[in-house]
């Protein structure tokens, strides 16, 4: 993700946004679309894409509706493995 | 049968006699090879009580069906007990010198003996030479390498030991194809112990395969499948298994300090990122692999392989080392030295926190970047505080009256994610049949990476079964023998496909996960056999007692009480964790 989108953070103004919002305005920012690291061809969580928000994984929320409040820090994570 | 070579050698190093096993057709359907078939031809031979660094004692390598073949397998496994724990142990590497062992016409090795001096075994075309290896004795593992591949061939694949081995230090790793490790339990002491320095194999007697055209068509299918997987076609190629680092410790449970603390403030500086920014010259691949996760690495005055995300940690985190330069550098030495580096590392964070402490009067301190190969070159020396350091962890800890401060399960260090993070994963180490180690149920793949799917890590409902069905695959892919990291990409089904297709024999899902159950029971019978029961399925006080502050795992401890009877029942064992009579009789034991 970073090596394609050549930052490792950004800011959103923003509050009560929904994640899919957020990463939208994310790609917008960047000037990098990135959208298909993470999400699969029907905008759907690819399997193994992980967010975190302060730490929590949206998939125990409301996945990409899941929102967000101002000061929240989110995390993303193409898909990934090792051990 | 095709797969198999159908030659294994056992070969007495004292005597000097030697002589082809004979395993029926239907005890290589039940075990299929690798580790299941060594375990099993282990246990005939040493039920119990043998010392592992005892003449008696037997150390057998062995591949399975499915190595050397086009389906990405040149691994091999080692079995014995482990001189570390004293469990049944088997520890796996990849490279290339599992499909030399079968291009050289054998399945596998049954070592016994101690050979009077030093020696190495040189495999062609279906004959074992045991030559003179008093050349090669203390010299490392790359050296060693180099020497008996002049002597024999430039195209010999060569597994050594280096003077940790020799030197009997209980976590000395076997090394293979310069950097790849059978790096876990102290393998390679069990070949010290024998004076027995290296085996050199190599040939290209094919491996017969069962259904050539299924078996085509099936490696076409599997290489794309590979490709078309992000983890497997892409985060493991780009980043290595470090890519790990930042998505752990984005967890809080990125082991700090001796699991002090689940959240390491310069993780970044150590993660794979920035491996592939500063160090990295290359990716590297085991036989006929398309992943190449392998790392080969610069620093400023050496080059080697590594540091994978456990090295990373272990030496990092763990200690509280943020120099990656330092941490690369002590992975080469244990490279060279024969030193498994998760055992070395975990030691140093104990080691480090008995000093803190006081209860150990040394010097050594969080942070101490400078001392990391010193340290690790002492102790496979065994000198100075290097003699204290070769005890491990829990016998360190022990000696010096603070048991507690080893993180390890029946002596073997646990790895790099705190079980406070993920239940599954704590009941994995609790319930390893080689002790604390991450690889017999890798439970981080749907508690934290959401593979195959994604699963709550703070709740222990329906760990018990998963963990168990965990254990039994990874005995499967251990056993035919396949890389890990396949797992990521596809499932039993297609396992099943493979060995149908190689061997020709109607393996399928259900049988394969019987066998992983007979495996994994069959080891389980051994540790009951060696004195280990329930009171040792369980973990260190820390992650009971002591919650994290900060990070998102805090708060947190184990709860294996919710899980571990819930375990055995699906297990098929006592409330003692022994297997019933009806579980031995179901699965043919």
């Amino acid at each position: 993700m970073r090596r394609r989108v050549r930052t490792d953070a950004v800011e959103i103004a923003g509050d009560g946004l929904t994640i899919m919002a957020l990463l939208r305005l994310a790609e917008e920012k960047t000037g990098q679309s990135f959208l298909d690291e993470l999400l699969d061809k029907d905008k759907g969580l690819l399997t193994g894409t992980i967010i975190l928000v302060n730490g929590e994984n949206i998939r125990l929320g409301q996945g990409l509706e899941t929102r967000v409040e101002a000061g929240d820090s989110v995390a993303l994570f193409s898909p990934a493995g090792g051990g | 049968m095709t797969g198999w070579m159908g030659k294994i050698v056992k070969i007495d190093l004292g005597r000097r006699t030697q002589g082809a096993v004979v395993v029926s057709d239907a005890v290589r359907r039940q075990y299929i090879g690798g580790r299941g078939l060594g375990v099993k031809l282990y246990s005939d031979l040493c039920p119990g009580a043998t010392d592992p660094l005892a003449d008696d004692n037997a150390l057998i390598f062995m591949t399975g069906p499915l190595t050397g073949t086009m389906m990405t397998s040149g691994r091999y496994q080692v079995v014995s007990r482990s001189p570390l724990t004293g469990t049944i142990c088997d520890s796996s590497s990849g490279g290339h010198f599992g499909a030399a062992l079968k291009g050289a016409g054998i399945d596998g090795l049954i070592i016994e003996g101690r050979a009077a001096t030093p020696v190495y075994l040189s495999v062609h075309d279906g004959e074992v030479e045991v030559r003179d290896a008093s050349a090669y004795w203390g010299l490392d593992t790359q050296l060693t390498q180099k020497g008996i591949q002049a002597e024999t061939s430039s195209k010999t694949s060569v597994a050594c030991i280096g003077p940790a081995g020799e030197n009997r230090i209980i976590f000395a790793a076997i090394m293979n194809d310069k950097d790849r490790a059978a790096g876990r339990g102290g393998m390679g002491a069990i070949m010290g112990s024998k004076n027995l320095k290296a085996i050199a194999a190599g040939g290209s007697l094919p491996v017969a395969i069962g259904d050539p055209a299924g078996y085509k068509d099936l490696t076409a299918r599997i290489d794309r499948i590979i490709d078309k997987n992000p983890v497997t076609g892409k985060s493991l190629q780009v980043l290595g298994t470090s890519v790990l680092v930042n998505i752990i410790n984005a967890h809080g449970m990125f082991p700090t300090e001796n699991f002090r603390r689940g959240v390491f403030n310069d993780a970044e500086g150590t993660s794979g990122e920035k491996i592939a920014e500063t160090l990295l010259e290359r990716q590297s691949a085991c036989y006929k692999c398309p992943i190449g996760c392998g790392r080969t690495t610069r620093t400023r005055d050496k080059q080697g392989e590594g540091p994978e995300y456990e090295t990373v940690w272990a030496f990092g985190a763990h200690l509280g080392i943020s120099d990656l330069t330092a941490i690369t550098e002590a992975n080469y030495a244990c490279n060279e030295l024969g030193l498994d580096t998760i055992t070395m590392g975990s030691t140093l964070g104990c080691a480090m926190e008995l000093c803190e402490t006081g209860a150990w009067k040394e010097n050594l301190r969080w942070g101490d970047a400078g001392k990391l190969v010193d340290w690790v070159t002492d102790t496979a020396y065994r000198r100075g505080i290097g003699a204290e350091l070769a005890l491990g962890s829990k016998r360190l800890a022990a000696k010096y009256g603070r048991p507690e401060l080893a993180m390890q399960v029946k002596g073997m260090e646990i790895p790099a994610y705190d079980p406070r993070g993920a239940q599954g994963m704590a009941l994995s180490y609790a319930t390893s049949n080689r002790g604390g180690c991450h690889m017999k149920a890798y439970l981080i793949a749907p508690e934290i990476l959401g593979h195959p799917v994604f699963l709550d890590r703070f709740s222990t409902a329906g760990k018990a079964e998963l963990v168990a069905l965990f254990q039994d695959v990874s005995a499967v892919v251990d056993s035919a023998v396949l890389c890990r990291f396949l797992q990521f990409a596809v499932g039993i089904s297609t396992f099943a496909e493979m060995l149908r297709v190689v061997t020709g024999l109607d393996f399928n899902d259900e049988e394969l996960m019987t066998i992983g159950r007979r495996i994994y029971t069959m080891e389980r019978l051994f540790n009951n056999r060696a004195g280990f029961g329930r009171g040792d399925d369980t973990l260190p006080p820390r992650f009971f007692n002591e919650e994290f502050q900060t990070g998102s795992s805090r708060h947190r401890l184990v709860r294996l009480d919710e899980m571990l009877d819930d375990y055995y029942k699906v297990r098929g064992w006592d409330k003692n964790g022994v297997p019933l009579q009806r579980t031995l009789a179901e699965l043919g034991l």
